[in-house]
């Protein structure tokens, strides 16, 4: 296995707060790796430096073997982000809008319609496609939103706090698809999220943030071993100890 | 450049489509085309009314016309003198209309961030952006000028020179920087301030400060540092200005971009001037190069605007942290 990410004392201060604390870590190639920690951990900071929305205070991260710093758009090239409460333009469509964005990734036009209708069939919006985006749900937004981080068909896809307004059956449905992007396509997903079970149902490897830092990396039953974990324990009361609450 | 093309397509789909452009173009269209019909109107009867005597390339006045009515020049320049405001005033808000949103709406609405995370860089965004409400702005000023020449010369019958054509088109182009200076506005403010409807109230006091709070305090600032002289002169009171007034005046009121506009088109427009000689008044041809020179500060001056503003919303933004 490859990484495809690597972390490198990652470092975000505003002012005297510190973001994100010298992080460290990588994600293979083909793993789907979630950052899991409270609201204000550091887990969108972290993702919007890897993306370069953000300019990290120190540190840095090789994202595609491209340095985020040094080579931005490099770094980014094979990318799809869904950014935490992401928007649309409202008076496009479901088409209209995930056009824009296959024009803007340079998406060949015969490949780009093609792969629009698949995308509006996986996330379930065929029949919602020539709805106006202004109409929709925030479900129904938020499934735009993956169709719309998968349009340029990336290699590595990052996905903030996904599954946020989306009903059951979408959250099933969302598992279900990142397990099949995964395992069929070989690609790299990481995500964050403060649900324990998506990790636990998703992840094969976790990073535990809490106050800017990483206070747990590996995989689930690794992470339960690092803090002693009795088998009658669940992953709610690993992921407490990590956060110092018991 | 990836993404620029796509953005000022977008951009520009986006702006036409809009209830807000197609009412102010609307309003632009109405008061150009009702101004310019009357502007004809005025001109026809100046036409008739003004005698002339013409002397080499001097033309004197023979009576009749009022003053500064001396012939086809500046007569078009006076009567045009209710559509450069129109398109001052109108063009201005339309301009701010299309631009005071650009980029916090999308930071609003979240889609910013997806926009950026696209292998492209920032600058495709702020030209593209800026690209797409400059096409905008220059189809509505085609049209509107367009149609309003069109009314003109249909009520006069001016028939158009070489001169006139070149005067029209330096016009027609100063018109155009002028909007894309308020557009530039717009979009700083859209770069600086996070809220819209904050960038539409600093747009709107920007835009009044153009129109009349800069020419007032320069109106002000030139009658403290030079009073109005008052006198009496034979029993009768008299009130001077000094030349230090109109200087002081003029530059300070020249900063304002609407201004400095009217200055230049009023300036490119107006092909003869008044002079006195002898005591008795002269109209001498002004050509088109000499026009330019005359306007060449103010020309000079509303490009750097325009760069300066732009610049500044450029750097802005690619430095700024997407949150």
């Amino acid at each position: 296995m490859t990484a495809v990410i690597e972390v490198k004392n990652l470092t975000k201060k505003y002012g005297d707060l510190m973001a994100v604390d010298h992080v460290t870590y990588n994600v293979e190639e083909g793993e789907i790796f979630g950052l899991l920690g409270p609201n204000g951990a550091g887990k969108t900071t972290t993702i919007l430096m890897l993306i370069g929305l953000i300019p990290p205070t120190e540190g840095t991260a090789i994202v595609n073997g491209a340095d985020i710093i040094k080579e931005p758009l490099q770094a980014r090239r094979n990318v799809g982000l869904l950014p935490e409460g992401a928007g649309f333009y409202e008076n496009l469509n479901a088409r209209q809008n995930l056009s824009f964005y296959a024009e803007l990734a340079e998406v060949p036009l015969n490949v780009a319609k093609e792969r629009i209708e698949k995308l509006l069939n996986l996330v379930g919006l065929s029949d919602k496609k020539g709805v106006k985006v202004g109409a929709y749900s925030r479900g129904m937004k938020q499934r735009l939103g993956i169709a719309q981080s998968l349009v340029r068909d990336p290699k590595i896809l990052i996905l903030d706090e996904p599954t946020q307004g989306i009903d059951p059956e979408g959250t099933r449905d969302f598992r279900e698809l990142i397990r099949m992007l995964s395992k069929e396509k070989g690609m790299t997903i990481i995500f964050t999220t403060h649900v324990l079970y998506e990790i636990n149902k998703l992840c094969d490897r976790v990073a535990i943030m809490k106050n800017g830092t990483i206070a747990g990396l590996g995989t689930i039953p690794e992470l339960r071993k690092q803090v002693d974990a009795t088998e009658g324990e669940d992953f709610e009361q690993v992921f407490l100890r990590y956060q110092g609450v018991v | 450049m990836a993404g620029l093309f796509t953005m000022a397509k977008k951009e520009f789909l986006d702006i036409i489509g809009e209830k807000k452009f197609l009412l102010i173009f609307a309003t632009l269209l109405i008061v150009v085309l009702v101004s310019t019909f009357e502007g004809g109107i005025s001109y026809s009867s100046s036409q008739s009314s003004t005698t002339s005597i013409t002397t080499g390339n001097a033309t004197r006045p023979g009576g009749g016309g009022g003053f500064g009515e001396f012939g086809s020049a500046q007569s078009l320049s006076r009567s045009l003198s209710s559509m450069i405001t129109n398109f001052s005033l109108v063009g201005g808000v339309l301009a701010i209309a299309i631009s005071f949103d650009t980029i916090n709406n999308e930071r609003q609405k979240g889609s910013l961030k997806t926009l950026l995370s696209y292998p492209i860089y920032r600058d495709s965004i702020v030209y593209g952006k800026y690209l797409g409400g400059l096409i905008a702005v220059a189809l509505v000023a085609v049209i509107t000028f367009l149609a309003g020449m069109g009314v003109f010369i249909s009520v006069t019958g001016l028939a158009l020179t070489m001169d006139t054509v070149i005067r029209l088109l330096i016009f027609f182009g100063v018109t155009i920087v002028y909007m894309a200076i308020f557009l530039a506005i717009g979009l700083l403010l859209s770069i600086v301030l996070p809220l819209p409807s904050t960038s539409l109230l600093a747009a709107m006091i920007v835009w009044l400060a153009s129109i009349q709070l800069i020419p007032n305090i320069g109106y002000l600032i030139g009658q403290i540092l030079y009073p109005v002289r008052f006198s009496v002169t034979n029993g009768r009171p008299s009130f001077a200005t000094q030349a230090g007034f109109t200087t002081i005046r003029a530059i300070i009121s020249g900063l304002s971009p609407s201004t400095a506009y009217e200055n230049i088109v009023n300036s490119i427009l107006t092909t003869s001037q008044l002079q006195f000689s002898s005591g008795s008044p002269t109209v001498i041809s002004v050509n088109v190069t000499t026009a330019l020179m005359t306007s060449l500060p103010s020309l000079i001056y509303f490009v750097g605007l325009l760069i300066a503003i732009f610049a500044a919303s450029y750097v802005i933004f690619t430095r700024q942290e997407i949150r």
